[in-house]
């Protein structure tokens, strides 16, 4: 039961606040509605597995409303609900147009993903999917910045295109089942689908996964989209839609078509490499700051994807763990470009420099938020990426050599963009900058904090993934004995 | 006999206090008023000398050889158990006491040094966490705590050499610091990997008791000494990872005292000498060092020759006393190593902090052709810079000889040939050293703009207690040869394993040091001839006419090649994959497909142009298809 009142949680109070008027009860109302729902998830997180909801929903083909958890559901639960306090938080005290409806279209939003991540058949996963679409392509259009239409035209005709892939390959898959056809991720994962099927309905499921992660070349929709994008925009899209493409391919590719995974494990894993290094450098001579991130974002992710195809017990220790890790940093990550616009008045990285003068405080805390990107020990993002790197060297050095150039590459552009931002000598333009306020804070310190905590002990996240990844990894191993045996 | 066990818990404390001081400095960086934050770093810093000091008279008392402090397990994940855990043993005491005793002092230094820099609270709360990280590295108990160490001081130096950051050349001489470090940790990282895969763990105390049962010359073993060996290169500013370190020198002179001459670059020199168990399982990554810490001394020390930044001369006088350190890891004399480590951690750290003093009485100027006679203007650092200046070219009986000669006899053992060419690094470094030390001191005043005075207590009591240091550290490890019993060998056998070398005759030892003694003397008369007699700088110092000293004036063109070979292309690489590669070719590809559906469908829509009896044709049409369909098929 708990996890409906999860879910529509966000979809009542976001009902609700389309008929209040003042923008700033609108707001509040919002963020205690996600600080509830995080508690919610605390409480769901102190319970065992077995508290799943589940109602006949619709008779005739057999689909039923169920929800449902494992390890690896409670922590995209987590990421969701973690993250939407704040990027609720991020849209405080700014001006921004028609309140209501974008706090609406927000929450609508988190209801939507904690569907996709509480699903227990892939017809329900399926329509929350989309669902998470329709807001978001609201979002990024109306509160978008300049070039709104055309970029997000791009983007929503991509990414629908890959689920079409996706909706031909779940039906596919649910009419082999035995009988009575059902959708249940129970009954699809019992399949067994032939090798040889395996071997093409890989690509038909994997390429909606690509897009959303994205993977490169899947990924040209994201650069542009991050750049456009609002504020809250791009924390809902990098923070958490990224990683419905990660738990899209934990939920489909691994456990019914794990054959297929192995089949092209090499391909895939040189994509993702390519992805690392290529985002990599192309982030360095970027000007424009937000899509120097998005670049950014787009190499971690493309290590997380790397770590994803090869899910050995590290890499996918470190891959969930990355994926918090990830979701925070975007987010803070995010809400430092803002301030950094509000102070400077610009994204281009050329026309900014000295604002360290003007904004000590802030300076430290970017800095803080870089370190965590480039992996410095101590700081969450040195777990996560070690244990992929470890994950990634147990399949081949080599692999864990062209992973771990994003210590150095993210270590150059980093460096670089916050030389560009905040050092050099005092900026005349930024005479009247003040430095951050009461509200910044209450945004930065939880996060920097959760960050830097995780490094320290981040035992408990560990073990929270501990056992369904280890499920994972069992599937692809009782595959390999399969793959090994049939001919290339 | 006093047991060890009790009192080893306080080892927390070491870490801890510069911990506290940067947390105290750093968050009432707005409160602490002039000289506040400055005692309080140096009394944190004092105070874990302080219990280093105790912690070395129990570990000697007790007459164990190590002891374990396990904190808090920090990353469980399947096999990948790593507990954050502190060693106390020899090697890590010897390391606590230079970084804590030397950089307490370099902190009381720096609180007359940086009075009236407006960000001296900031720099405090660096030094102190810098000073954290160093300790950390040094006594972590397994290699995943040595690397936060690692990393930690490689952020501090990043930010310490980028502190006076107005200015883009220091700003880029940060980055390039933490770039170069970073190139050498992405090999530590994954030596560290193929340790955990080879030996199912990271500690020192499993990974050592394991290896010893390795066969020598294992692959897996070369592998991953040369892996580490990487991290040690970037760190420890060795060829071809170096050019970051004379950059460096945009720091604050304290912080080139600290970080890049007394501490964090020998972080790879204690790496190794910490693995000397693995290392003397690897002969050819032995080899290699050996190559590298030669070439890295000799280089280097020439291109000292022709420096006039005093900063700079130091530095690179610096990585080439880290080349030798190399070379006698390489020899296997891991202990003589560390021992030189302690002695150019004296006088290195004695040096730069001369130097500060002189630029401070010049006003900031740094070029040394510029300065002259400063002998009788300021006494103390005169004198002090003098003894400096004798240890580190090996003169007896200053500190760096007993170091530097035994290396040099190490290499002996090994073959003359390389005993030479040790010496020959050796004798350059005298002459630079005497040139930098003539040109300031001697002569006339040649920059009549600046007005010299003798520095403040805060800075000259530092300087003559590193003086007494200097002048008696080498005491520390008396050879056999004038009756001593190598003391501080001994004291670190218990913790790093040496090779076993052939001896050679007392005699044969006599003649060397005779030799390379009568050298060192002619170096010190030719260089007093160029640079004191003349009265004048030489011309060639100033423009220099042929192209080999050209060549070394220019530091071998390494910067230059550097930036053709690897900044520029890597530049025009990122433009061209994302100008090219990303908006013509992968974006437009994706267009590409949109146009082609659209295309697509106005053809389709052609289909649909309001004609009822086509519809009607069509309808029919799919109607019989679908029939005959489930009939025949």
């Amino acid at each position: 039961m708990i996890l409906l009142i999860i879910l529509l949680l966000p979809l009542v109070t976001g009902l609700g606040i389309l008929f209040l008027r003042n923008a700033c009860t609108v707001r509040i109302v919002a963020l205690t509605s996600t600080i509830v729902n995080l508690l919610l998830t605390f409480v769901v997180m102190g319970s065992s597995p077995a508290a799943t909801f589940s109602v006949e929903w619709n008779n005739l083909m057999g689909i039923s409303f169920s929800l449902g958890f494992d390890g690896i559901s409670l922590l995209m639960l987590l990421l969701t609900n973690l993250l939407f306090p704040f990027i609720i938080l991020a849209g405080f005290k700014r001006e921004q147009n028609q309140i209501s409806v974008l706090n609406f279209l927000i929450l609508l939003t988190q209801a939507a993903l904690i569907g996709v991540f509480l699903s227990q058949n892939a017809f329900l996963f399926y329509i929350f999917w989309e669902l998470t679409l329709i807001p978001i392509y609201f979002i990024l259009l109306l509160w978008g910045g300049e070039n709104s239409r055309a970029v997000t035209l791009k983007f929503f005709i991509y990414t629908l295109a890959g689920s079409l892939f996706l909706l031909i390959g779940i039906i596919y898959i649910v009419q082999l089942t035995p009988g009575v056809h059902s959708t249940d991720f129970s009954v699809l994962n019992q399949l067994h689908i032939p090798a040889a099927t395996q071997i093409w309905l890989f690509w038909v499921l994997f390429i909606a996964f690509a897009i959303k992660m994205p993977i490169f070349p899947f990924h040209t929709w994201q650069p542009n989209t991050y750049t456009m994008a609002s504020t809250q925009g791009v924390m809902i899209l990098g923070g958490v839609m990224t990683k419905m493409g990660i738990y899209g391919a934990l939920r489909f590719l691994f456990p019914m078509v794990p054959q297929g995974v192995l089949y092209w494990q090499n391909i895939v894993l040189v994509m993702c490499l390519i992805g690392v290094v290529y985002a990599s450098v192309i982030a360095f001579r970027q000007t424009n700051l937000k899509r120097l991130i998005a670049f950014s974002s787009m190499a971690h992710i493309s290590l997380m994807a790397a770590a994803l195809f090869i899910y050995n017990y590290y890499a996918a220790q470190g891959l969930l763990f990355q994926v918090l890790t990830h979701g925070l940093t975007v987010v803070a990550l995010f809400y430092m470009v803002q301030l950094i616009q509000d102070k400077t008045k610009t994204l281009e990285l050329p026309q900014m420099g000295g604002l360290k003068h003007a904004a000590p405080k802030m300076a430290i805390l970017l800095l803080m938020i870089l370190l965590v990107s480039v992996a410095l020990p101590f700081t969450a993002g040195f777990i996560g990426e070690f244990l992929i790197i470890i994950g990634l060297a147990k399949q081949s050095i080599w692999v864990a050599l062209f992973g771990g150039t994003t210590m150095i590459l993210g270590a150059i552009y980093m460096l670089y963009a916050y030389q560009r931002i905040m050092l050099g000598d005092k900026n005349a333009s930024l005479k009247n900058t003040t430095d951050l306020v009461r509200l910044d804070y209450w945004m930065l310190i939880p996060l920097i904090a959760i960050l830097f905590i995780l490094g320290i002990y981040p035992q408990p996240i560990l073990n929270l993934v501990e056992v369904s990844a280890n499920t994972m990894q069992n599937l692809l191993t009782s595959a390999t004995g399969i793959v090994t045996a049939m001919p290339h | 006999m006093v047991a060890l066990i009790p009192y080893i818990t306080l080892a927390w404390l070491v870490p801890a206090f510069p911990l506290v001081g940067f947390l105290i400095t750093s968050l009432a960086k707005n409160k602490l008023k002039h000289n506040q934050a400055g005692i309080i770093a140096s009394t944190m810093v004092a105070l874990s000398f302080i219990t280093s000091v105790f912690l070395f008279f129990i570990l000697n008392s007790s007459g164990q050889d190590s002891a374990t402090l396990t904190l808090f397990n920090w990353v469980s994940a399947g096999d990948l158990k790593i507990p954050f855990a502190l060693l106390i043993d020899h090697l890590s005491l010897v390391m606590m006491l230079i970084i804590t005793g030397i950089g307490a002092l370099i902190h009381i230094y720096s609180i007359g040094y940086m009075r009236d820099d407006e960000r001296v609270n900031s720099f405090f709360a660096q030094m102190n966490l810098f000073t954290f990280s160093m300790l950390l590295l040094v006594m972590g108990a397994n290699y995943l705590i040595l690397f936060i160490g690692w990393e930690g001081v490689g952020f501090c130096s990043y930010l310490l050499i980028g502190f006076w950051f107005k200015n883009p050349a220091f700003n880029y001489a940060a980055r390039k610091a933490f770039v170069m470090n970073r190139i050498g940790d992405l090999g530590f990282i994954l030596g560290i990997i193929l340790l955990f895969f080879t030996f199912k763990s990271v500690s020192f105390n499993e990974v050592f008791s394991q290896a010893a049962t390795l066969q020598s010359g294992a692959p897996i073993l070369t592998l991953i000494t040369l892996l580490l060996l990487v991290g040690a290169v970037g760190k420890s500013a060795q060829i071809p990872l170096f050019t970051w370190l004379p950059d460096a020198m945009a720091g604050p002179t304290p912080v080139s005292a600290l970080i890049h001459a007394a501490t964090m670059v020998t972080a790879g020199i204690y790496m190794i000498a910490r693995s000397s168990i693995l290392y003397n399982l690897a002969p050819i990554t032995s080899n290699v060092m050996i190559i590298l810490g030669l070439t890295t001394a000799i280089i280097t020390a020439i291109v000292g020759l022709r420096q006039n930044d005093i900063k700079k001369v130091l530095a690179y006088s610096t990585v080439s006393q880290l080349g030798y350190m190399f070379l006698a890891l390489g020899l296997g004399a891991y202990s003589a190593a560390i021992f030189h480590v302690t002695t150019h951690a004296f006088f290195k750290a004695l040096l730069f902090l001369g130097a500060g003093s002189i630029i401070h009485a010049m006003g900031g100027e740094q070029d040394i052709r510029k300065m002259g006679g400063l002998r009788s203007k300021m006494p103390i650092t005169f004198l002090t810079f003098l003894i400096a200046t004798l240890a580190i070219s090996g003169i007896p009986p200053f500190s760096g000889f007993f170091s530097k000669d035994l290396i040099l006899t190490k290499a002996f053992e090994i073959s003359p040939w390389l005993y030479a060419l040790a010496l020959g690094g050796a004798l350059i470094t005298c002459f630079y050293m005497f040139r930098l030390f003539y040109l300031v001191f001697f002569g006339n005043q040649r920059l009549s703009s600046a007005h010299p005075h003798e520095s403040p207590r805060v800075m000259t009591v530092p300087l003559m207690v590193l003086s007494v240091l200097s002048l008696f550290g080498g005491f520390l490890n008396i050879p056999a040869l004038f009756g001593g019993d190598s003391g501080f060998e001994n004291f670190l056998h218990k913790a790093v394993t040496s090779k076993e070398s052939g001896e050679i005759s007392s005699a044969t030892e006599v003649g060397l040091i005779i030799v390379s003694l009568s050298l060192l003397g002619i170096i010190i008369v030719l260089a007093y001839r160029t640079y004191v007699k003349k009265s004048t700088v030489p011309a060639a110092d100033g423009a220099p006419s042929s192209l080999i000293a050209r060549i070394v004036a220019n530091k071998f063109y390494l910067d230059e090649i550097f930036a053709a070979l690897i900044e520029k292309p890597f530049g025009r690489l990122s433009d061209f994959l994302f100008k090219s590669v990303e908006v013509k070719v992968l974006d437009s590809a994706v267009d590409g497909v949109g146009t082609l559906t659209s295309r697509l469908g106005s053809l389709v829509r052609r289909l649909q142009q309001g004609n009822i009896s086509f519809y009607l044709f069509a309808m029919v049409a799919g109607i019989l298809l679908f029939i005959i369909f489930i009939l025949f098929v």
